[in-house]
């Protein structure tokens, strides 16, 4: 078992009354899964994967990730936790617009205190397996939307993390591109990683193993 | 690490080029001003350094009572250098009594030259410190001799050897030189002290030097001492603080109290009121020092507020890096080693500007400032002051940027909250107070240098030249000089005194008249002058006659001037007998024959003194006043009046002074202020509206698609501008409200050093804030009309 999610809640205060955003979550990912959640806009599916990601909070339940109880962690353990285990991917990329594609790939690294000559190599290895090495020293802004996600996926993936977070991924992609990644996802979970990612698509949805579906912030 | 740190500052600095400007050379202006003024201060705090005993050296001041008003000065009585010797000799190390610092002409072979120097006892060498480059250390030993300085000493004797030279001293005495020594540098008392000659020659020279021997009242001399290392400045004061008073019978009445200042002190606190320390100079290295510190905290500010207004465009970045597992203290580290690059890039950049700028600096502040390349605690000083720097201005945006939260900004729906803005409000409000109260500040000292230079001197200043006539050669040849420059066409009338139009040297009490109250302690300025006095500076007359020189009665006449007359309560002052105590028949009693116009002689900001002005009998002439010919040119005037005075005084080097330069010189120490406080309050202004701008430009940029649906809906551009004009402006306000009670309060502070001064008008308020407002509005209309003429098409398309 990776991770576990019991009777998890979430809410906001609007007006004096709550509104809940997730509403009693209970959910095991066990490794090597790799699971789609779809639900139609607003029902908490990034929510769901931010809680995941330890980047949001929640108000109620226990979260247990390889048997640490997140719930009862201080930021600065959580933040080594997910640091060190999980990796994430975003619609939007987000990779920083200032860095080249060899920096934001080492990024990660930086802050996990490897040496310098071991960071060369991390790097080089993934600008290899992602055949990007002639665009190592291109900034973001000059790179296509597939070869952008192509190096966030790089970067989530650079730290060897045991799951991956995908929030829709392929939203700002093209279908050539999409696929691409999507195939990309398949290959990497062969290999062992657990992946969970958020889509609209059903035919993303297809590359996956399971898929939660979620109204209104409950699972349905 | 910190390499990456930085590269993406670089790039994010080489990014926004013109946000990059504006915050590096924002923060460069501040730290250049607060470099320039720690220079000054520097300077200022410095002064009197060459002297390594300056703890110990001190010179004896003495507080008098006259009338219930207690003055304070230097000048004190012969006798009490033997008291002092002969009851308190353990007290100090040296005693030295000094004359006064006078130019004297030297002479060798052709050569003459006018230096200044004193004649001081034999201690005073070794207790200055002086360090002697040629001859002997003790070299005043001997009654004919003359201690020289470097400079004066080859300005005299160039390549040839000057120990045992002969000088010609005043054409009145010969002196041998014993000894030269380094010249005391500028930025130290006595750096003037160009010559010593011993204190024994001194008393064989005038009659009146001799007769003060036991005159407890003749305050016309100085006295230096040194005390002990194991004794202490308020030890020996206390010890000898009644000396005068119980040795000098008569005296005892004005309650003599002396004190010791140690040389420390003569220049930075030299300044008394009413028997006590008021401070002096230090009031101005404490103002520059403020003015300094917020200079920089304007700089720093606008650091801040350009940093977090532009904190969406790197929001998403401290996302990332927090969902890649920074921690927050990575990220504050991240912006302050931004912010260090930021600051010492500002610095390069600062002392290029001081560079540039420290001889105009130096100018206007009658410095020598150098820029202390060598100096290693300088150095040392500006590494902390880069690191304070950074830290003041990098920590509230670091702070504030590692606060984001990621899930917030990477859903890509941040926006800074509510009261995001406030802090940014409250510093610019900070800004513009300081702002606001420093235009009042220096409008304020504008008008009090203005006020006291349009007060009417009481005579005519222009066109009025004095020449010093402090040597023998010129004894008994006033009446022929007078003719002869007359006769040169270049003067229309000349006079001599006994003291400068534009200074007061003698002070005297000790006189009766009819109607004088009892126990009236009077203490009125004395100057002798020859009849054409008035005429010579047009002083007018206003009651009774002028001198004449046809009435023989005359020699015994004298002038009071408006303040005497009131001082001394004579309502007709005119054929009242004025005595002096101490002279006994034959001396017959000196008769009022008018009444002058009260004219200014010392400080314009003070009341003008009562003054005597007697008849001019022995010829202690101290300067000729020439009233020139005003149908010439002054040059032409001034050749003609040199080509008199070398054909009769070949061996003197011609001197003269403008007396209104001389009066000009009155204002100098407060124009100074006006001008250094003019030009930092510029800077002010300058670095905020900066800020300022750097500010619009965000907020615009920020507002960009509001401004584009309200145009599309029918806004103005008018309606734009207002909207984003008003919010500043209110800040403004704001900032006037707080600015204006601070500026009052320190100002009026400032004022009631002057007791002639200008009066506080609620004018120069509104006009603080009316300049204020338009700054502002002039600052933030640029941004803010580019924003409301801008295509809301394409702003709309940009999402």
């Amino acid at each position: 078992m990776l991770l576990q999610l019991n009777n998890i809640f979430k809410w906001v205060q609007q007006g004096g009354q709550r509104v809940f955003l997730l509403k009693d979550i209970n959910l095991t990912v066990e490794e090597g899964e790799f699971i789609s959640i779809m639900g139609p806009s607003g029902s908490g599916k990034s929510t769901l994967l931010n809680v995941i990601g330890m980047l949001d909070d929640f108000d109620e339940g226990q979260y247990e990730f390889l048997s640490e109880s997140v719930h009862q962690l201080k930021e600065k353990h959580r933040a080594n936790l997910y640091k060190q285990y999980i990796g994430f991917v975003f619609q939007a990329y987000h990779l920083i617009d200032e860095l080249t594609v060899y920096e934001n790939l080492e990024m990660p690294l930086l802050y996990k205190k490897h040496s310098s000559s071991e960071r060369k190599a991390m790097v080089a290895d993934m600008l290899d397996r992602f055949n990007i090495v002639g665009k190592k020293d291109l900034f973001p802004t000059q790179l296509s939307g597939g070869q952008q996600q192509l190096v966030g996926v790089a970067r989530a993936l650079i730290g060897k993390p045991k799951l991956i977070l995908a929030d829709e991924p392929t939203g700002n992609l093209n279908s050539a591109q999409g696929e691409e990644i999507m195939d990309l996802f398949k290959q990497l979970n062969k290999e062992g990683v657990t992946i969970v990612q958020v889509t609209h698509s059903e035919k993303n949805a297809a590359y996956g193993g399971r898929v939660i579906n979620l109204l209104d912030g409950r699972m349905v | 690490m910190i390499k990456n740190y930085l590269k993406i500052a670089w790039r994010n600095l080489m990014k926004n080029k013109a946000y990059s400007t504006i915050n590096i050379g924002g923060l460069a202006l501040g730290m250049a001003v607060t470099l320039m003024i720690g220079l000054w201060v520097y300077d200022e705090l410095s002064h009197n350094n060459y002297f390594e005993k300056k703890d110990r050296i001190a010179q004896i001041f003495q507080s008098q009572t006259f009338n219930g008003n207690i003055g304070t000065g230097p000048a004190i009585p012969r006798p009490l250098e033997m008291a002092l010797r002969e009851g308190y000799d353990d007290n100090f190390k040296h005693i030295v009594m000094s004359s006064w610092t006078t130019p004297l002409y030297l002479n060798y072979k052709e050569k003459s030259l006018s230096k200044d120097g004193n004649y001081m006892q034999q201690g005073a060498p070794d207790m200055l410190g002086l360090t002697i480059l040629k001859g002997e250390k003790d070299g005043l030993r001997k009654i004919n001799s003359i201690m020289l300085s470097k400079s004066v000493s080859e300005a005299l004797f160039e390549d040839e050897e000057p120990i045992g030279k002969v000088v010609k001293v005043n054409s009145q005495f010969d002196a041998e030189v014993t000894a030269v020594y380094e010249d005391i540098p500028v930025n130290n008392s006595f750096n003037d002290l160009q010559f010593i000659i011993p204190w024994e020659k001194y008393l064989t020279l005038y009659e009146w030097i001799k007769n003060a021997e036991d005159q407890w009242g003749n305050n016309s001399f100085q006295l230096f001492v040194e005390i002990p290392e194991n004794s202490s400045i308020e030890q020996v004061t206390s010890t000898i603080k009644d000396v005068k008073k119980e040795s000098s019978g008569d005296e005892a009445e004005f309650n003599p109290q002396l004190f010791l200042l140690p040389m420390k002190d003569w220049y930075l606190r030299n300044s008394f009121q009413n028997g006590v320390q008021v401070g002096g100079r230090i009031k101005y290295v404490w103002l520059f020092g403020i003015i300094g510190t917020f200079v920089l905290l304007l700089a720093c500010i606008n650091f801040m507020n350009l940093s977090t207004a532009r904190s969406e465009k790197r929001a998403k970045e401290v996302g990332i890096r927090k969902s890649i597992g920074s921690q927050r203290k990575q990220i504050i580290n991240q912006f302050l080693s931004e912010s260090f690059l930021v600051t010492l890039f500002a610095y390069v950049l600062a002392v290029v500007m001081v560079l540039l700028f420290l001889n105009a600096f130096n100018d206007l502040s009658r410095k020598e400032i150098s820029f202390p390349w060598q100096n290693i605690t300088f150095w040392l000083i500006s590494l902390v002051f880069i690191i304070f720097t950074s830290l003041l201005a990098g920590s509230y945006p670091a702070l504030y940027l590692s606060s984001f939260r990621p899930v917030n900004v990477l859903k890509g729906t941040f926006t800074a909250g509510k009261y995001a803005g406030l802090p940014r409000k409250i510093l610019v409000v900070l800004q513009f107070t300081v702002s606001v109260a420093f235009i009042i500040g220096t409008v304020i000292v504008m008008q009090q240098i203005n006020f006291a230079k349009n007060r009417p001197v009481g005579y005519d200043t222009k066109g009025l030249v004095q020449i010093p006539v402090m040597s023998r050669d010129f004894e008994g040849k006033y009446d022929l000089m007078r003719t002869e420059f007359i006769n040169s066409g270049a003067v229309v009338e000349m006079s001599a005194s006994s003291a400068p139009t534009t200074s007061i040297w003698s002070n005297r009490g000790g006189f009766t008249w009819d109607g004088k109250p009892d126990s009236f302690q009077e203490d009125l300025a004395w100057t002798e002058v020859t009849p054409e006095y008035a005429k010579s500076l047009n002083l007018k007359i206003i009651k009774g006659r002028d001198f004449s020189r046809e009435l023989a009665s005359d020699s015994n006449a004298v002038l009071i001037n408006e303040t005497a007359m009131k001082y001394m309560g004579l309502t007709d002052p005119v054929g009242t007998f004025i005595r002096d105590e101490d002279e006994e028949d034959p001396f017959p009693p000196k008769k009022i024959i008018g009444v002058v116009q009260d004219m200014i002689a010392q400080s314009p900001y003070e009341p003008v003194k009562q003054g005597v002005y007697g008849f001019d009998k022995y010829g202690n002439n101290s300067f000729y006043n020439l009233r020139l010919n005003p149908n010439q040119s002054a040059s032409d005037n001034i050749a003609a009046i040199e080509n008199v005075f070398t054909s009769h005084f070949p061996d003197i080097p011609f001197q003269y002074d403008f007396v209104d330069t001389e009066y000009g010189e009155k204002f100098a120490a407060e124009e100074r202020i006006g001008t250094l406080s003019a030009v930092f309050t510029a800077l002010a202004i300058l670095i905020s509206c900066l800020g300022l701008f750097g500010l619009t430009s965000y907020v615009a940029e920020q507002r960009k698609k509001e401004i584009g649906v309200r145009k599309v809906l029918g806004a103005s551009v008018f309606n734009v501008w207002n909207m984003l004009s008003k919010d500043f402006l209110k800040l403004v306000v704001i900032s006037c409200f707080i600015a204006i009670p601070i500026a009052y309060y320190v100002m009026n502070g400032w004022l009631q050093d002057y007791p002639y001064r200008v009066l506080l008008e609620w004018w120069i308020f509104l006009l603080a804030v009316i300049g204020a407002m338009a700054i502002t509005i002039l600052t933030v209309s640029f941004q803010a009309i580019r924003a409301a003429n801008a295509n809301p098409i394409k702003s709309l398309r940009t999402e």
